[in-house]
């Protein structure tokens, strides 16, 4: 809903910045869209009179007019198609400055201008910009354009949830601001109108859908003028974003923004009777009949069925209800007599028929939101009280008013207990009563608390009335207490307690809820996600998972130590183990890894891969210290037994797998390799991986004389035995930081080139890939091997390599000329640093 | 003469489209007769050599030719697609009982499997994990916890010891004091790790074995919400049929203290041999945390009021995967292992 803050202030008191009405209205639960500020135009702006205008020659539309801002006669040039003689509208003068322009002197086609007058749009009212304004003939001349459009103003976009129809008029909106503001609600007195007897004036009134239309009113006037509406009634619509078309319908539009409920207007002498034979025409409220024909307001046909409610005269459908009217009953310049509908459609029905036509009007945004026909007769006596202020007229008869089942009154109880259970603090007892009397609610009295509403005409007797002397304190000391209201009939949306308690919190604000519990983080969740995601790993890549216990035979220790000095002050030692052989805390997994693997190979089980994730424990100075290590064995084969793939004895690039697949899993680039030297490792059959310069996981084939310590002999096994260590903390460390963040995908696509050559053995790959890589960081993203061999063929000491090289452009297409040039400069880099052979 | 010349063409372009296999065939072929150094290209310029009267009738004839040839070998072309669109769409005979291939992973131990269950049920219920070092002092694992001077869990038959008065902990309770002293509350929290006591390995016990304990401390907290607790990890990690109870016992740290049973998952609490004909199965100890132990805490103890819990991963293991004894667990078969290889987590 777009609503004005000058309309808006006629209902209520605003708070003077803005900034505290869009705060008011956003925490009691109305979003405010847009906000647009209308500032006051200069003083240099002001309204003035054609008095005349010529055609410039040799121009297609341009006129030069004589204008009239009363204390002297200007010339200017004007292109508006609207543009004529005795015209009141707007003028510009030279030097100022609108939002969009400025305005100067100047000559157009040779003509002196010293003005412009302007559009709607062009004063930033509206986006109309179809012709100049064209003013009320009865408009002074020479006063400023603010006094004309109250500027400046404030224009508002809310947004209406669909459980508010009350709030689809200022009133309504003014209404729930009375109750968060605390401020009095000031609405339009209206009269009670009672209406002249004018026996030829009358209407024949039938509702024959009661499902459908609960209530319908019909109200005549004769003797009306229909012209154009008065300046403040269409500056208010077109501020509202409505375009004005006469008094009668800029009226019922009014009336609808102010109070929400739509109204039509039927031109009385266009509606048929029943017989042709009756002296009055008919308003017959009933479901069209198949194939009936209607064409509405926009001329467009439609063909309706039972299912579509109607407002038809005498003969056929003047309206489709609710929704849209029939052109062949509009009211226009000639109308003199009118029916005006105030009437109640149920919100099914609408959105039905509107669904189905395609046809979406303000009218049928409203109904389908489901209002109250109580208030039926007022907002009919508002706006005939407006159409005799600016169409004249008289009021025949007294109001038609079909209402078979009037809303019954309904009454809700409310424990302030159950506020305090459901929205986390005490609301005090008579802030209750203001926020809802501010509502329109009507306090009751109090009682014990009932579950259902109750809709009656009047309540059964309260056990308590109210009794403002007695403390409430001690009244509600009883959970079950209650305070009755009776529900305003507009606030359709409230049926239960917890509506009402839900209108309280929102009035009081959401900010008064307390925070109950504050609940530390104090779990290390990103060390629980990567200790999970190594222990799945290993097991998907084939681990069997071990569980050893933590104390160990700490001369078993001995064989994976470098220093024993050292070791003894390492070794935490426990007084009063259960044996000797557990009487150390680890300080390494492997001895327990190699009984498990030797009790395992002694089952028969070949393929072995073992690991745990555990504890190590060592002391240091008198400190203990615990650190999370993960070892792992493998031996065997690599894979299953199977038909298709050879299955290969496990080698050193099975082993490296394990770890580089890991790390690049947790996303840790490594930065170097290095060799180790450990007195249980074959020298220079292992490999140790850095990131940071910190030891992330070292690999390595175990030798025979240490295999022989734990009773596994290599010369029967007749497999390799390989040892893997993983320093999980320091993977924890070095991920901790790790953010996935989407990046835009690539628009361009990769190209990939394949080089093969031949080089010399003693060239390391990683060194191949780097150097490729430098030749064009910016286009190549991978390089990677697809083929190695060597031997039959290839020279002694060299072997033969093929690579995948990947090039992408993030701002362009490669193309094949550049991309050539690319792998040209890579092969001129390999020979001449490697001297190596293309292949 | 030149008729004959452009009947040869035509001639051999089929028989060389009658060697055609593949695609390449047909782009060789589109070259040698159509290309721009073919045959049909080197009428063309012959044209120029001719007498001015036979041009028109010899350009007529070179276009007929190379229009044939356009549609000769574009049907060929057609006949290849087709050929080899048949050819993907079919297949040669084949055994399917041989088996396919994919990946077979290992497994977890079942003490992790129990372990990662038990932390998703508690963090279900808005638990926080907590770990803390297995190398404890005397504070932490006794006098913290109400555990009198001369209580016997103390003694060398029960704990062990390392040097300089440290000790390996008894329980993982030794967390929830260490959480006591950092955060204030409402805290929720479990504790997973490994536990140490001075017991001979038997069927069912082991000097290391591996425990979750859960800590609650907050405003209002019941015992009632205690079994609460206790019955939806019950229910979450053995079936919705499964009843629990608790009765009374002695725990020095909790006040009340108790001993909580599930009915038995092996005979529904008929009774039966696990269950010493009981119908009933120790699961679990647990009680109000003892108003001491937050006094200790500097908690206020008559604003705030917890609960405690342990429950033994080895015990929950035995009982769900029907391990009849703990000293398998700790054997790290890998035959035994496979077996749960297939297990949810
Ligand atoms: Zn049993």
């Amino acid at each position: 809903m777009i609503i004005s803050r000058n309309w808006l202030s006629q209902y209520i008191d605003l708070p003077d910045d803005i900034n505290e009405l869009i705060q008011t209205l956003t925490f009691s639960g109305i979003e405010v869209e847009s906000v647009k500020e209308i500032p006051a135009l200069p003083e240099t702006v002001v309204t003035a009179k054609i008095l005349s205008s010529e055609k410039i020659p040799g121009t297609e539309h341009l006129q030069l007019c004589q204008v009239d801002f009363g204390k002297e006669t200007l010339q200017v040039v004007c292109g508006a198609p609207n543009c004529h003689t005795n015209m009141i509208t707007v003028l510009a003068k030279v030097g100022t400055i609108l939002p969009t322009l400025q305005i100067e002197a100047n000559r157009i086609h040779g003509v002196e201008s010293e003005g412009m007058l302007c559009s709607e749009k062009e004063l930033g009212l509206s986006e109309n910009h179809t012709g100049i304004i064209e003013l009320p003939q009865d408009t002074h001349i020479g006063i400023s354009v603010n006094e004309i459009y109250e500027l400046p103003d404030i224009i508002l976009e809310l947004e209406i949830t669909p459980n508010r129809p009350d709030l689809l008029g200022y009133i309504g909106i003014a209404r729930d601001l009375s109750a968060s503001l605390d401020r009095p609600l000031k609405l339009p007195a209206i009269t009670k109108i009672g209406g002249e007897n004018v026996p030829t004036i009358k209407l024949i009134l039938e509702l024959n859908d009661s499902e459908k239309c609960p209530r319908y009113t019909a109200r005549i006037m004769d003797q009306i003028r229909v012209k154009e509406s008065p300046l403040w009634l269409k500056n208010a619509l077109i501020k509202s974003g409505f375009r004005p078309i006469n008094n009668i319908v800029d009226v019922t539009n009014y009336v609808m923004l102010e109070t929400g409920q739509p109204l039509h207007a039927f031109d009385y002498h266009k509606l048929k009777p029943i017989h042709p034979e009756d002296p009055y025409p008919a308003i017959i409220v009933r479901r069209a009949k198949p194939q009936e024909e209607f064409i509405a307001l926009d001329g467009n046909k439609y063909y309706l069925d039972e299912e579509d409610l109607v407002i038809a005269d005498g003969q056929k459908p003047s309206a489709l209800a609710g929704i849209i009217g029939g052109r062949d009953t509009a009211v226009n310049n000639e109308t003199t007599t009118i029916i005006l509908e105030s009437a109640n459609f149920a919100p099914s029905t609408i959105r039905k028929t509107s669904l189905k036509y395609k046809i979406s009007t303000d009218s049928s945004y409203h109904f389908e939101r489901h209002l109250s026909p109580a208030y039926l007769e007022e907002v009919s006596n508002r706006a005939i009280e407006l159409i005799l202020k600016v169409a004249g007229g008289i009021v025949c008869n007294e109001l038609y008013d079909a209402y078979p089942k009037p809303q019954k009154p309904l009454y809700l109880s409310i424990r302030p207990s159950r506020f305090e259970e459901l929205i986390g603090y005490k609301l005090d007892i008579q802030l209750i009563k203001k926020y809802l009397i501010a509502l329109g609610f009507q306090f009751i009295g109090l009682g014990p608390w009932q579950k259902d509403a109750i809709y009656e005409e009047s309540l059964p007797k309260l056990l308590y009335q109210e009794q403002d002397k007695t403390s409430d304190k001690d009244l509600f000391d009883n959970p079950q207490m209650a305070l009755y209201f009776l529900v305003p009939a507009y606030r359709i949306d409230i049926t239960r307690e917890a509506d009402i308690i839900e209108e309280l919190a929102r009035l009081d604000g959401f900010d008064k809820i307390p925070q109950k519990k504050t609940i530390h983080p104090i779990m290390d969740w990103h060390a629980h996600y990567i200790k999970r995601k190594i222990e799945d790993y290993f097991r998907q890549v084939g681990f069997y998972e071990m569980i050893n216990p933590s104390f160990i035979d700490p001369t078993k220790l001995e064989y994976f130590i470098e220093d024993k000095t050292e070791f003894d002050k390492k070794i935490i030692r426990i007084r009063n183990p259960q044996s000797s052989n557990q009487s150390a805390m680890r300080t390494n997994m492997l001895p327990q890894l190699l009984d498990n693997l030797l009790f395992n190979l002694n089952h028969s089980e070949r393929n072995l891969k073992l690991m745990e994730m555990g504890k190590l424990y060592w002391k240091d100075s008198g400190k203990h210290y615990e650190n999370l290590h993960l070892t792992a064995i493998m031996t065997g084969f690599n894979a299953l037994d199977h038909w298709k793939a050879k299955n290969n004895a496990i080698d050193i690039y099975d082993v490296k797998g394990v770890i580089e697949g890991l790390l690049d899993q947790l996303g840790i680039p490594i930065d170097k390799m290095k060799n180790v030297h450990y007195p249980w490792l074959v020298e220079a059959d292992n490999l140790a991986y850095f990131c940071n310069n910190q030891l992330c996981a070292y690999v390595g084939r175990l030798k025979a004389k240490t295999a022989e310590k734990f009773g596994i002999d290599i010369t029967t096994l007749k497999q390799d035995i390989w040892i893997l260590e993983v320093e999980v903390n320091t993977l924890i460390k070095l991920t901790r930081n790790h953010k996935t963040k989407f990046s835009p995908l690539p628009k361009f696509p990769s190209v990939i080139r394949d080089i093969s050559f031949l080089i010399n053995l003693s060239i390391p790959y990683a060194e191949i890939v780097n150097s490729i890589k430098q030749v064009e960081p910016y286009l190549i993203k991978e390089v990677n091997i697809f083929d190695e061999y060597r031997g039959k063929g290839i020279p002694n000491g060299w072997h033969s390599i093929s690579l995948h090289i990947i090039l992408q452009d993030c701002k362009k297409t490669l193309t094949e000329e550049r991309v050539e040039q690319v792998i040209d400069s890579v092969r001129k880099m390999l020979e001449n640093t490697w001297q190596i052979k293309m292949r | 003469m030149i008729n004959n010349q452009l009947k040869n063409i035509a001639e051999q372009a089929k028989i060389d489209l009658k060697e055609c296999r593949n695609h390449n065939d047909i782009l060789n072929i589109r070259a040698k007769y159509l290309g721009k150094k073919s045959l049909v290209n080197s009428l063309y310029s012959q044209l120029r050599d001719l007498p001015e009267e036979e041009r028109p009738s010899f350009g007529k004839k070179v276009n007929e030719l190379r229009n044939e040839l356009e549609k000769i070998i574009e049907e060929k072309e057609k006949e290849i697609k087709l050929q080899i669109v048949n050819a993907y769409d079919s297949v040669q005979a084949q055994d399917l009982t041989l088996p396919g291939v994919y990946i077979l992973p290992g497994s977890l131990h079942p003490l992790t499997i129990i372990r990662r269950r038990m932390e998703n049920i508690f963090i279900s219920l808005g638990f926080q994990i907590v770990e803390g070092p297995d190398i404890e002092d005397e504070y932490h694992n006794f006098d913290a916890l109400n555990t009198p001077e001369d209580h016997p869990s103390r003694n060398l038959a029960d704990t062990f010891y390392l040097d300089n008065g440290y000790l390996l902990r008894t329980q993982t309770s030794t967390v929830q004091v260490r959480t006591m002293e950092s955060f204030p509350p409402p805290i929720y929290i479990i504790s997973p790790g490994r536990c140490y006591r001075n017991d001979k390995p038997d069927p069912s016990h082991s000097p290391v074995f591996h425990q979750v304990e859960g800590l609650v401390v907050d405003k209002g907290i019941s015992m009632a919400d205690l079994k609460d607790t206790l019955q939806f990890f019950a229910q979450a990690m053995f079936g919705p049929e499964v009843k629990s109870r608790i009765r009374p016992h002695f725990f020095p740290f909790t006040e009340p203290s108790a001993e909580m049973d599930i009915s038995c998952v092996s005979c529904q609490g008929k009774g039966c041999r696990i269950c010493k004909n009981s119908g009933w199965l120790e699961l679990a100890g647990a009680g109000m945390v003892d108003p001491n132990v937050l006094d200790m805490m500097h908690i206020d103890n008559q604003i705030y009021s917890g609960y405690a819990f342990g429950i033994g991963i080895e015990r929950i293991a035995m009982l769900k995967y029907n391990i009849p004894d703990m000293r398998i667990l700790y054997e790290n078969d890998v035959r035994m292992l496979r077996q749960f290889s297939r297990e949810l987590i």
